[in-house]
Parts: C-alpha cells; structure tokens; sequence
C-alpha cells in the first residue's frame, strides 16, 4: 500500500473525526471555550472575591469580653480595631490563663467572638486569647487583638529600653541586612516566573490532556460501538491501524487545541492580569521550548492511545466511562507527587519513570535547564511507554470480537 | 453463468467454544443476487461479515477472483444490520466519508449517488443530519454509502428488517435493478417470501451449516415440497442453538452479586439452571 494511500485514509478518518465532534456544541463549550477562559477568569475573579471578602471581614464589628486587668493604652487600640469591648473579671479556680473553664459554651456558641485575659504581675503583663479557631469571625478577633497587643508591646518595650538609655533598633535588631533584598537573588525574573510556573504548569497539562481526551477516546470507539457505526467502518479498505492512528490523530489534535487554548489563556491572564509580582512570563530558551513542545507531545500520544486503547476494551458507553474516569487518577497521583522531587539532587532513574519522568522534564525545561543525561532518560523512556501504549491500542483494534455478534 | 466473484472454501468460523459456521464451500458468480436466509443465530451475519473481510475465518479460505478478501475490501460495499450512520453528519456527508476512503472523488460519488437516490426517493435529504431519519431513510442512505464506490458486490445484512412496507419494496426495487443492470448482491434474510421475491439463489443456513443451496425451484425439487416455506422447516428440522459467542459462562462471584442485587430468578420447572 501507498503511504499516500495510508495518509488518505489516516487524514480522511482524523478529519470526519474532527468535524463531527466539533459539531456539538457542548463539546466546544468543554473543549475549547472552557479553557480558553479558564485562567483568565479565575485571574479576575479570584482577587475580586479576595478582596471583597477581606473588605467585608475589615468592616465587621467584634464583641469581645475582656477579663482582668484593665490596660488604657491597649484599650484605645481595641477601639481603633473595631472591637467592642465588654469587661468582666477573671473567673477563679483556673489553672493558668488559657484554661477556658466555664467560658467554653459561650465562645462555642459565639455569644462572645473571643475572650481576652489580662493580668499585671511582678515581672509585666500575662495574657491569653481564647477563640474557635473554625470560626472565621472569631479568629478575626483573635488577629487584631494580637496585632493591637503587638503595636502595645513594642511600645513597652521600647519605653524600657529608653529608660534603660539604649537605642531600641540597635539593641532589639543588631545584625541588619544591608541594601536590597531583591536586587541580591542572582535568579532573572524570567528564571523566577519559571520556577512558579513549574509547579502547576506541568499538572495542568498532564491532567488537562488526560481528561479531555477521555470524550472522544469514549465517543469514537465506545461510542461508535455502542451506535453501530464502527462495524461499517470496519468493512472499508483501510486497515485497523490506520483506522487507529486517524482516530488517535483527531483525539490528540482536540486534546492539543485544548492544552494550547489553555496555556495560552494562562500566559494572557499573567501577562496582563495577575498582580502578584511573583508570576509572570517565563524566560526560555528555544532548546527549552522545542524540548518542552516534545515532552508534550509524546505525552499525549501516550494518554491518547492508553485511553482509545481502555475505551476500545469495553463495550459500552458507560463501561468506557467506568474504566476510564478512576485512570484518571494514575495521572492525578504522579503529577502531584512530581511537585515536591527537589530538582536540584534529582537522580536520573527519575527520569525513566513513566507520567513522573515527562512531568519532571516539563518542570525541569520551565527552568530552562537543559541537563542532557536527563533528557535522553526522559525521551528514550518516554518514546519506549508512548511505543508500549500504541501497541496495546493496537491490539485492542485489532480484536476480532469487536463486532462479533452471532445471527 | 457469470464470472466466479468469490471463493468459499472449507470456511469454519469459531468463537471459543461456540462453531458459528462449519465448513461452508460456496461460489458466488457475478449478475446474482443471492438469499442467505436461516433463523436467530444460524450463522449468517457472521458469513457475511466474512464475505466482507471483516473477520478472518478459522479454517479455510475466502478468495475474491484469487485474491484474499480481506485484501479486496475496496472491491465489496457493505451493508450492515445497524446501517452504521454519523448522526452529526447529513447523508451526503456520510456518504462521502466513505466514498473518500474508498479513494473516489466528490464528483464521481456525487454523480453515482444522485442516481440511486432519485430511485430511493432520497434526493432532497442528502443535505439533511441524518439524527432525524427514519429507519427506512438511514436504510437507503447506507444503500447509498455502499454504491457511491461501484462496488462489484453488495452485500445487504437484513436491509428490510424494521422497515415499513414502501420503504421495503423501494429497497427490493433497487436490488432488482442492480441485477438488470448486472450487478451481485448478496442478500441475508429472515423472510422466505422477501427470498423468493428477490433472490435467484436462495442459500439455507441453519446451526452453522449450509442445508441447501439453489433457486426457490431447485430447493422445492430437493426437499419435494409445495411452498418453500415447508422446505425450509423440513431442512432445518433439528433444535436451532441458542448459544452465540457473545454468552460467557457466569462466574460464582458474579452470579452471587447478580443475585445480590436482583434476587434469585424463579425456576421454570423442568429446566436445570445450570445448563
């Protein structure tokens, strides 16, 4: 047979492929709408809830009882932080300040959002804050009564140190840092804006393609199955490879517009959005790129074929989206583990172990680190996994019962 | 007597245990429409899909004028039971997927199909989505689908099954014309009289086998009966088997969950479960 025999039939297959599933609207919404959008939106939208939330918590006025001694100092600093204040004594018999004793309904039940203790002895001031941490309005309370006692203690503290005829700076801070902290990091910008985004830039692809290729894995062989389509397709003159790679050519084409619709919405959202100044456009070199493109490729012809080859298994729609809705979860568990391998001590056998060395090497190129022993591990292991499940997608193709049925 | 098509010979078919087809020797000549016709399970989708390259057999072999079928697949067009249509595609579109892997261009499909379809009534639905058709349209668009290349042979599984009566006799029309116009079609049925009606060689399959292979005439002279309907029970007499390849043997774990579930189902007296 011709190759332009094969690359007809292969294109003609990818290409119907492509079409139909474009057609759905819902697939576009999922596949290509969703994440485009994804990023930016949650770039908009995630500081606006933030700060909205913060604003309303900053606006709310706290009832908090204050026990023991009283303070005039730190009592206008309560005032100043919205707190209103309800005095009370100190109950007996407790064993230190922060035994909550009989205090412990009232600050469950959120009666009071904290109680503060205050008691002046010999040697100073003894205290003790008692809240709900799971409250979100009671360790409010708790925070600006620790910044209010904060401001007041430094204030005692730096009373004493004048009384004492030291110099409060030099005294409470002796060794100083000179000059600028950020101009000493030898590390670019670009370098640094790499090394944040190497820790969720390569989980977002890995399972991003891992789960959009799921729809159409199932939608094409499952599917087609299951609607009897696939036994027509089976009688023309192509062979059952070709009819696998035009397939896995339309999956991996739709997972890849995916993936680049979503890297692409991230660069945007980091580029113009973001306001943190700790994420931004990294900086890499054009090895790194094309090392990088590969990885991802040769991932996704790895997931693609592992998941048509699942879909091809089983006989249903629903039997498909049994089987391959927990796989997702062989991609879910390397990717977050692949997050915390320090990258500076990393032996090379990482590199050849499969999902966690294309994550490594993604990590590894958003440094722009080309370590060449790494490299040829990653891609000879990963072109031997991608072989591996070409092949088993192959033979779930090949499989005769596939429209076997006896009449 | 027309040019010999294709081969059969010795073809068995098995499924593990299950022997879908025992040694079948068939010719097919060309200018004929042939009838495989036999009950649920007697093996005839099988030798179609056979015939058809889908599936290679057990034993034996399958030639289409010398060469393996399977390797002449762009010489054959198919007709599946379930007709095997795209719903997000318009007929034409459906058409033309195929036609394009068959290596045929828009053009000559086009010129083709237009033909036909005007026969089948179809004309003005080819730029329609096929999800809304009826059973009898997405039957003559498959009708199509498997002409727009000019197959030499056809090969129908059950084309009327499900249709209405004018949708049936359309079909049983186009088939009559293709064999006016020299065509083979090769034609499964459960239907006797759709047999008679169409076919000049009706082949009786039963149980695996070939009980009988000839004209409606020819069949009530071997079996010495008035109807062919009483021909074909008397050649097809014995217990038809119920097992196909797709029934598994139930495991302990899963036949305990089932009845888990759902509950033991009731004995029918006289009938031993484990059979």
């Amino acid at each position: 047979m011709k190759v332009s025999d094969s690359w007809r039939f292969i294109s003609t297959i990818a290409k119907k492929e492509i079409i139909e599933f474009l057609r759905d609207w819902r697939t576009l919404l999922a596949l290509i709408v969703i994440p485009l959008l994804i990023f930016p939106a949650l770039f908009i939208a995630l500081p606006l809830l933030l700060q909205s939330e913060a604003a309303e918590l900053d606006a709310l006025e706290l009832d908090v009882t204050w026990q023991g001694d009283i303070n005039n100092e730190l009592h206008d600093s309560f005032n100043d932080s919205k707190l209103i204040i309800n005095f009370e004594t100190i109950p007996e018999d407790l064993e230190n300040l922060s035994d909550i004793g009989g205090d412990l309904d009232r600050i469950r039940n959120q009666e009071t959002k904290a109680v503060f203790r205050l008691v002046e002895n010999e040697s100073g001031w003894k205290f003790s804050i008692l809240y709900v941490s799971t409250s979100e309005a009671s360790s409010e309370a708790r925070s600006r009564i620790i910044d209010a006692i904060s401001v007041w203690e430094s204030e005692v503290v730096n009373g004493t140190l004048v009384e004492a005829g030291l110099e409060p700076e030099s005294t409470l801070d002796p060794v100083q840092w000179d000059g600028n902290v950020e101009s000493a990091d030898a590390a670019t910008k670009g370098e640094q804006a790499g090394l944040v985004l190497s820790l969720f830039i390569p989980m977002v692809i890995a399972i991003w393609t891992a789960s959009s290729a799921i729809q159409p894995s199932i939608d094409m062989t499952a599917g087609e199955r299951e609607r009897g389509t696939l036994e027509a397709l089976l009688c023309l003159p192509c062979s059952r490879i070709q009819l696998l790679a035009g397939k896995w050519l339309a999956v991996a084409s739709i997972t890849s517009a995916g993936v680049a619709l979503q890297i692409g919405g991230l660069l945007f959202a980091i580029t113009y959005l973001a306001s943190s100044s700790i994420i931004g456009v990294p900086s890499l070199s054009i090895s790194s790129i094309l090392l990088l493109l590969s990885a991802v490729v040769i991932f996704a012809i790895m997931v693609v074929a592992f998941e048509l080859a699942l879909a091809m298994k089983a006989h249903s729609v629903k039997e498909a989206g049994s089987l391959l809705g927990p796989a997702i979860l062989f991609i879910i568990f390397p990717a977050l583990f692949t997050q915390v391998i320090n990258l500076d001590s990393v032996e090379s056998w990482w590199f050849a172990i499969p999902l966690v060395n294309i994550l490594l090497a993604m990590r590894e190129l958003l440094l722009d680190r080309i370590i060449v022993e790494h490299v040829l591990v990653w891609l000879i292991s990963s072109v031997f996994y991608a072989t591996l499940a070409a092949w088993f997608a192959a033979k779930q193709f090949k499989r005769e019962d596939l429209v076997a049925s006896l009449s | 007597m027309g040019q010999t098509l294709l081969t059969l010979t010795n073809v068995a078919k098995s499924f593990k245990e299950v022997e879908a087809l025992i040694k079948v020797d068939l010719e097919i000549e060309s200018g004929q429409v042939v009838g495989l016709v036999g009950g649920n399970g007697a093996g005839k989708t099988t030798l179609l899909r056979l015939m058809a390259g889908v599936m290679e057999p057990t034993k034996g072999t399958i030639y289409f004028q010398n060469n393996p079928v399977s390797s002449m697949r762009d010489k054959l067009g198919v007709v599946p039971e379930s007709t095997g249509l795209y719903s997000r595609l318009t007929a034409w579109e459906n058409i033309r997927y195929h036609s394009r892997i068959y290596g045929i261009s828009d053009e000559v499909a086009w010129n083709r199909v237009s033909h036909f379809a005007q026969m089948l009534d179809l004309n003005d639905s080819l730029s329609r989505h096929t999800k809304g058709f009826s059973r009898g349209m997405r039957q003559k668009t498959a009708l199509l689908r498997a002409l727009a290349h000019g197959p030499d042979i056809l090969l129908l599984d059950e084309p009327t099954a499900g249709l209405d009566v004018t949708s049936a006799r359309t079909v049983r029309k186009l088939v009559g014309q293709l064999r006016d116009e020299g065509g083979t079609v090769i034609y499964s049925t459960h239907h006797l009289a759709e047999a008679q009606q169409v076919c000049d060689r009706i082949i009786i399959v039963h149980n695996g086998t070939i009980r009988a292979d000839g004209s409606p005439n020819e069949l009530l002279e071997l079996t010495g009966k008035d109807s062919l309907e009483e021909a074909y029970v008397s050649l097809t007499s014995d217990k038809a088997r119920t097992r196909t390849e797709d029934t598994k043997k139930e495991s302990k774990l899963s036949k305990w969950w089932r009845m888990f579930l759902t509950g033991r189902t009731p004995k029918i007296e006289g009938v031993d479960e484990s059979e």
